[in-house]
């Protein structure tokens, strides 16, 4: 709880109705996605960039803790208040400010839906390309501070290539504005980039100019199946190799198809040991050449199973599958664990191979999922987080899996940032100095530590 | 033991834009997600009971978008039942539910109720009802009773004029009884005209989804068991609902609600086996409807998917394109469809300023699409949709059967 003086300051800036603080709101802001969850000691819900800087002019000179949040679907912690102080979520400040497709971007509050974005771009024949899974529910805001990425993301980029600029305030209270509407600017550092997958350590974003696309004018989806994993994993490496970038490349092992046929009756292969949805898209031309292509690599690597999805029907099919294989799993235990390790696309078959000998080593049901074409892989596990055994055999498997993905030169984590999650786990793939050099800067920006604290820096 | 399905909860944040009411307010507590952990904490002891538990869990239109959206497949209707129920009890009720609540637990006091207002109606001065709202809705808007209930003014049993296509029992729920027998007479019209035998059980009363949503498990309890005994004794290929809510309360309450109390699982499931709604029944039987070639004014058509049309019967979809192969119907499909209305059984009452937000927002994209007609398969949507409408807006509010009972050929 708050000093009464304090909690009047901050009332006065955004009103009664939208400040939280009585046990019953407070449990509602404690968690993500996340196992581990904290309770704030209030709730602010801004609407205007003035009330974020004057409750953050309030926060630094009392030194209170405070934590941003969008829609709360991290899966790795990052707005959990675990030091306490304000959560600021911004599920009210949701305004599209401006769209123009003629000079290519689109701005937004820090609370708009990612899909509300999609839908106020697709009239005008445009997209904005990061879509990670929770895009129906997640918020601009949540997805530049984690630097979401998501299926299409292998062709187009993931968040930090589509962030031309942003509005930030500071710990101070002080609002600054960077970057521009302005595909080309090298006017100074670049810092959007800095604050993508910042996870709201060194400011809190409250405007963002995002960079859109037109929409591609063919999209063709293949789903190829193998008879062996290595084959399949493979396949991935060469097609890359070869120069062919698809919009999306997701990788299934044996246990996620049965898993999800299980579920739903989508006439997907049984016996397949794993299995490639592959969608490419672009002009019909190029489209149809890259398809021949691709069909040529599966089939040199061993492919038992090819099937092009002949209407948007189909297509929607097979997407249909892939996207349930979360759901599928989520069901087969109390709590789901899933993880986004990430390395180099070459190591891909190597990675697999890795998590399976562990996951065999405790003896965990794993299934693996993939956006196999950047390397970005999701071992999924189910297990109950109250068996206290199993639980410890699963941050075990996980932590070894950390490893190996460092070993092979890949990263902790290709889309779901840091958070409470992996935090320990950066010296895997950092040293001392850069670890200081991150603090150096996070201490310049924000020297009383009031930023999200308690989190990867 | 009621713990267990609540663990399952991986807090994905999925069911946030699947719920209306978190669209409308964007605060978390209010979100199925949110309501969850509530329910969680409190079991646990780590929350105690309060006014506001109360009213967090009451915001919420018991719609089931949640879970129809949840990838863990948490049966998000059991856990809220179970808690408003405990919150109920803790809390009481207001005296304006606590009413409803009292008509809607016994058959006899419904009827008596439905007569009392029907003078009432006649009864309040003008003034007064053009002045005042009940809720979100104008009183003078309020649809005017049936002048004699529905089921008292047809036979218990209707026999074919034709070769006889079947049976159907038709549960006819309280609002076409009380409130809209224009679509107990469609309904009726529609199965005349296919050559199906008729049976109205008279001893059916309310599916008792509101007592259920009100957290009053006990007296639901009598009303669908004498609701199943009605039901079980006629021979019937299918069960007919006119309100896709009844049609979830026959469909999947009864059999769940029995099956956890150790009653009469069988019956109610043998019933489940049978229900379907009358959109699922029109569609299935389209190519045996003669339509009146005479009837040729094309009408400008819009549609609004109620939300247990479409998460428990998912007859939306088949409706729409239904209209889009009816010759006379020119559809016009709003963006937001599938959005709720704000009516929710009793919730445009409890939270008008919530509910007003959804209904301004449905009428200003249907009479964006211009359209005449408004079709609704749900009572309650209908009284909202409507209640919120003006004359001069030219939209008038009607069960899909009724416009395809129209225009069919008389036989």
């Amino acid at each position: 709880m708050l000093d009464t003086h304090i909690q009047n300051e901050l009332i006065k800036i955004a009103g009664r109705a939208r400040y939280f603080d009585r046990q019953e709101e407070l449990t509602c802001y404690a968690y993500d996605a996340f196992v581990k969850e904290a309770l704030p000691d209030a709730v602010i819900l801004p609407e205007t960039t003035l009330e974020v800087s004057g409750i953050l002019k309030t926060a630094s000179r009392f030194k209170i803790p405070v934590t941003g949040r969008g829609a709360g679907t991290s899966v790795c912690g990052a707005p959990v208040p675990i030091r306490k102080g304000i959560v600021l979520c911004f599920s009210k400040m949701d305004r599209i400010i401006e769209i123009n497709t003629r000079d290519r971007y689109i701005t937004v509050q820090p609370g708009v839906i990612n899909a509300d974005v999609q839908k106020a771009l697709a009239p005008f024949g445009f997209f904005y390309p990061p879509d990670p899974g929770s895009m129906n529910t997640s918020t601009i805001g949540g997805n530049i501070a984690q630097d979401a990425g998501g299926p299409r993301c292998l062709k187009y980029g993931v968040t930090h290539d589509y962030v031309l600029g942003l509005e930030v305030c500071l710990a101070s209270g002080k609002i600054i504005r960077f970057g521009s509407k302005n595909i080309k600017d090298v006017t100074g550092y670049k810092l959007a980039s800095l604050f993508c997958g910042s996870e709201g350590t060194l400011g809190i974003i409250t405007e963002a100019i995002l960079k859109v696309r037109p929409l591609p004018e063919t999209v063709k989806t293949l789903m190829v199946t193998f008879d062996d994993l290595d084959n399949t994993a493979n396949a991935v490496t060469d097609i890359i190799g070869s120069g062919i970038i698809p919009a999306a490349m997701e990788l299934m092992d044996k246990l996620t198809l049965n898993a999800i046929e299980d579920g739903a009756n989508l006439g997907l292969d049984r016996k397949a040991k794993g299995s490639l949805l592959i969608e490419i898209d672009g002009v019909k031309e190029a489209c149809e050449k890259e398809m021949k292509q691709i069909i040529e690599k599966v089939k040199q690597n061993g492919a038992v199973g090819v099937q092009e999805a002949g209407s948007e029907l189909e297509r929607e099919k097979l997407w249909a599958a892939r996207r349930s294989a979360y759901a599928v799993f989520a069901k087969l235990a109390p709590d789901i664990i899933s993880e986004d390790v990430t390395v180099p696309v070459s190591k891909v078959p190597l990675m697999i191979r890795k998590i399976i000998a562990i996951t065999d080593k405790y003896g965990l049901k794993a299934g693996v999922l993939a956006h196999a074409g950047d390397g970005n892989m999701h071992p999924m596990i189910p297990t109950d987080r109250e068996n206290k055994e199993e639980w410890e055999k699963v941050e075990n498997a996980f932590s070894e899996i950390f490893r190996a993905a460092a070993e092979l030169g890949g990263t902790l984590s290709g889309e779901h940032g840091i958070g409470l999650a992996k935090s320990d786990y950066l010296p895997l793939v950092m040293n001392n100095d850069t670890i200081e050099f991150m603090k150096k800067i996070k201490q310049a920006v924000d020297p009383d530590l009031i930023l999200n604290p308690g989190k990867f820096v | 033991m009621t713990q267990k399905p609540l663990q399952n909860c991986g807090k994905c944040g999925f069911c946030l834009n699947a719920c209306p009411v978190y669209k409308i307010l964007k605060e978390e507590p209010v979100s199925p997600r949110a309501k969850l952990q509530l329910i969680k904490a409190y079991g646990n002891h780590k929350l105690a009971s309060s006014h506001l538990l109360k009213d967090i869990i009451s915001k919420c239109l018991m719609c089931g978008s949640c879970t129809a959206n949840c990838p863990s497949g948490i049966d998000h209707y059991s856990a809220f039942m179970e808690m408003r129920k405990k919150m109920v009890k803790a809390h009481g009720e207001t005296p304006a539910i606590k009413a409803v609540i009292y008509l809607l637990a016994r058959e006899y006091r419904l009827k008596f109720g439905a007569g009392l207002a029907k003078a009432g109606q006649k009864l309040v001065p003008k003034s007064f009802s053009k002045t005042y709202k009940l809720g979100n809705i104008p009183l003078k808007n309020f649809p005017e009773l049936n002048l004699i209930p529905f089921r008292e003014a047809v036979d218990t049993v209707i026999f074919p004029q034709k070769k006889q296509a079947g049976t159907i029992v038709y549960f006819t729920g309280c609002a076409t009884n009380y409130l809209y027998d224009d679509t107990g007479f469609s309904v009726i019209g529609i199965l005349k005209h296919l050559g199906y035998k008729i049976i109205i059980p008279g001893d059916q009363g309310c599916c008792s989804i509101p007592l259920l949503f009100h957290g009053e498990k006990d007296l639901a309890f009598k009303n669908i068991i004498s609701n199943i005994n009605a039901l079980k004794t006629h021979d019937a290929d299918t069960i007919l609902v006119d309100c896709s809510t009844c049609g979830e309360a026959l469909k999947n309450e009864y059999p769940r609600l029995m099956e956890k109390n150790d009653r009469n699982h069988p019956a109610a499931c043998a019933i489940s086996s049978k229900v379907m709604d009358i959109i699922t029944f029109i569609d299935q039987h389209f190519d045996h409807l003669e339509f009146d070639p005479g009837f040729k004014k094309k009408l400008s058509v819009t549609y609004h998917a109620p939300c247990h049309t479409r998460n428990t019967f998912q007859s939306h979809i088949i409706f729409e394109n239904l209209l889009q192969k009816l010759e006379f119907v020119n559809y016009k499909r709003t963006s937001d469809a599938e959005e709720c209305c704000g009516g929710g059984g009793t919730f445009f009452y409890e939270y008008p300023w919530i509910s007003k937000k959804m209904t301004d927002k449905k009428i200003k994209n249907a009479k964006a699409v211009q359209a005449s007609l408004w079709l609704t398969d749900c009572p309650v949507c209908r009284m909202n949709l409507a209640g919120n409408l003006n004359a001069k807006d030219n939209l008038k509010v009607m069960h899909p059967a009724t416009l395809v009972h129209t225009a069919l050929k008389t036989i």
